[in-house]
């Protein structure tokens, strides 16, 4: 690493200065309040507040909706992981194979990253929506009644599929860059082998691409829990009956709307905990490569 | 074990570039073929094209005498070794070696057997639980030429297997592989840039050029009588003398050509002799010395013993068996 020497003590400070400050503001400094505030208890008109200890996570693994968040976040976050990669692998694969017009492909393949979540949200609100959307009329032909705003399990493949779908295009680019740098000599020496592309693909190439695999498992379980908020608020906003309120918008639901703002503060503190703990894991994991 | 047999094969790559075209050869049973050239001449494509990695756009290829242009590598019942090697870097050497067995449903006695008697054959055997990465450059090739063995194929095919080596093990292995081809009898087909290996390794040589083959021999005729001029410079180190006969026009024995070779080492210094000589530099290489210079404009090396006296000028003689006289225009020989 290269060493600058600052003569003037105080310009490296200066320098580092905005980004402290925005570290601070908009992370560290809530990120305090959200722990103080998860061990207090504001009275009824919001003027007082008492230390409380533990007593409000205490409630939150009394409550039934709250282990019910869990419980849909759980659902929720494995689903849009396991398809966002899936189809992303199954893309690159076919992608990786073609050698003419992989370019325009993987270019259109990554539009709908650009696609801002709640827009992303609306968009497949509107394409389900019972009255006006398309899929719902096609479902119709065969035979199945669609109706995400009274079905739980409709609205939870709403959901998963609205969130999905963005996050498509940032596994599949690093999908295509995982697979392009297996050499080619390791698939053909398992063809002379005597092995087919199937049996290529799942023991030479996924095991080769397990490093990729890792590191997008933990960045999709992170994006499917943390920002999608957007998505679930711009189409169920948590509906019908609790079956797609997250954790990430229970604590948005019962802070601001609930105005519960102790119990809000656990979960985000709880939130908090579920990120570390994954960032932590793949930093462990990365480092040393996965597999191999 | 089978014959093998390139005919008319061609290489035309999508987007118009010819690798490979023309190219006929008869590989007998056993045989161990050294594909040499130049960088870039096709050696690689030409092999692909016989592995069934590359496809064939002319020509044909027969394996035993089975034409196998359209059929998958798996199928052609060869094995390759690849430059890079190609293990899989997941599996430890056991599985290496294992894995095109199993693919081939070979019962679980029979692998083991194989894999056992691979290992021995190339003290691999402490490593065969080892993964790959954990090997050295030499221990990894071993067991890339073990994954080939065990198949019991029909032909080896190699892929400048040595060029990943130091000097020294490069000349290890290559006795090796000499040796256990001896032993196997497997027909071998093998592509290297190194005159050097090809000369040590080969029954016969094939020499390519910009994708045509310049002379197919034993490495003794090729070096003794190359085809062209081409091959001339090509074969022996170091590299024949090849001049421009409108340079050194009053040379015995030379009438008709265009380029005259002589090998440095078929040079002496006489007193009277047809070349004078101008000392530009010397190499010394401890057992010989290595003398380079010019004469009448035509760069000229000669390879003399260590003790011999060296001045500014040298008369050289030759014995005129030595020339090699080549067409001006063609390159082909014409003695
Ligand atoms: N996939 C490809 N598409 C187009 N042209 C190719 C392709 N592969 C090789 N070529 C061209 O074909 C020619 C022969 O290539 P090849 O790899 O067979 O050479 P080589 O003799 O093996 O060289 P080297 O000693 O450097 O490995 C070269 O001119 C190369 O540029
Ligand atoms: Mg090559």
């Amino acid at each position: 690493m290269k060493r600058t020497i600052f003569r003037n003590q105080l310009l490296p400070w200066l320098l580092l200065a905005p980004q402290l400050a925005i570290t601070f503001i908009f992370f560290l400094w809530p990120a305090g309040q959200a722990i103080r505030q998860s061990f207090l208890r504001e009275d009824a008109f919001g003027i007082k507040s008492s230390f409380v200890g533990l007593a409000n996570f205490r409630g939150l693994l009394d409550s039934a909706e709250y282990l019910n968040s869990l419980k849909v976040t759980a659902v929720f976050a494995v689903s849009v992981t396991v398809m966002s990669m899936g189809v992303a692998l199954l893309l690159a694969v076919a992608v990786d194979r073609m050698l003419k017009s992989a370019r325009v492909y993987t270019t259109l393949l990554v539009w709908p990253y650009a696609v801002a979540p709640a827009v992303a949200g609306i968009l497949w609100w509107f394409i389900f929506n019972p009255t006006v959307g398309v899929m719902p009329y096609v479902l119709e032909v065969v035979g199945y009644d669609w109706n995400h705003i009274s079905s739980k399990t409709d609205a939870m493949i709403l959901v998963v599929i609205a969130s999905a779908w963005k996050q498509i295009s940032y596994n599949f680019l690093f999908f295509v860059a995982g697979l392009q740098a297996i050499p080619a000599s390791m698939r053909e020496a398992a063809a002379i082998d005597g092995a087919g592309p199937v049996r290529r693909f799942f023991d030479i190439t996924f095991p080769l691409l397990s490093p990729t695999t890792f590191f997008l498992l933990v960045v999709n379980i992170v994006y499917a829990m943390f920002e999608t908020f957007a998505v679930i608020d711009a189409t169920t906003e948590g509906g019908p009956a609790q079956a797609t309120n997250i954790m990430v918008y229970k604590v948005y639901f019962d802070g601001f709307i609930g105005q519960n703002i102790g119990s809000s503060a656990a979960q985000s503190v709880i939130l908090m905990l579920i990120v570390i703990t994954l960032t932590v894991i793949q930093f462990r994991y990365v480092e040393k490569r996965v597999e191999y | 074990m089978a014959s093998i047999t390139l005919d008319n094969l061609g290489k035309i790559y999508p987007g118009g570039t010819r690798a490979v075209g023309d190219v006929n050869i008869d590989i007998a049973d056993g045989e161990f073929i050294v594909l040499v050239g130049p960088s870039g001449c096709g050696k690689s494509t030409l092999l692909r094209m016989v592995a069934g990695l590359e496809s064939i756009t002319e020509g044909e290829v027969r394996i035993g005498d089975r034409v196998v242009n359209r059929i998958e590598p798996a199928d052609r019942d060869i094995a390759m070794v690849f430059q890079n090697y190609a293990l899989y870097p997941h599996m430890s050497v056991r599985q290496n070696l294992a894995y095109g067995l199993k693919n081939r449903r070979t019962p679980r006695a029979e692998i083991e057997r194989r894999v056992t008697e691979a290992a021995e054959i190339l003290q691999i055997g402490p490593f065969l639980d080892r993964k790959p990465r954990a090997l050295s450059g030499g221990q990894r090739q071993r067991v890339a030429m073990g994954r080939a063995i065990v198949r019991e194929p029909a032909a080896f095919l190699f892929d400048e297997p040595l060029s990943n080596l130091d000097a020294k093990l490069r000349v290890q292995m290559r006795l090796e592989i000499k040796e256990l081809q001896r032993r196997l009898r497997t027909t071998s087909l093998y592509v290297t840039h190194d005159q050097l290996e090809a000369m040590t390794l080969a029954d016969r040589l094939v020499v390519l050029n910009g994708g045509r083959v310049e002379q197919i021999g034993t490495p003794l005729e090729v070096y003794r009588k190359p085809a062209s001029a081409f091959v001339a410079g090509f074969i022996g180190s170091p590299a024949m003398n090849l001049l421009d006969a409108r340079a050194v026009p009053h040379l015995p024995g030379t009438a008709h050509a265009g380029t005259i070779g002589i090998r440095p080492e078929d040079l002496s210094i006489a007193a009277n002799g047809p070349i004078e000589m101008e000392v530009t530099a010397v190499e010394e290489l401890g057992a010989q010395r290595l003398v380079h210079g010019l004469t009448g404009g035509e760069a000229i090396t000669i390879t003399l013993p260590p003790d011999a006296p060296l001045s500014e000028t040298l008369r050289l003689g030759f014995d005129r068996g030595n020339l090699h006289l080549f067409q001006r225009e063609t390159g082909a020989r014409i003695n």
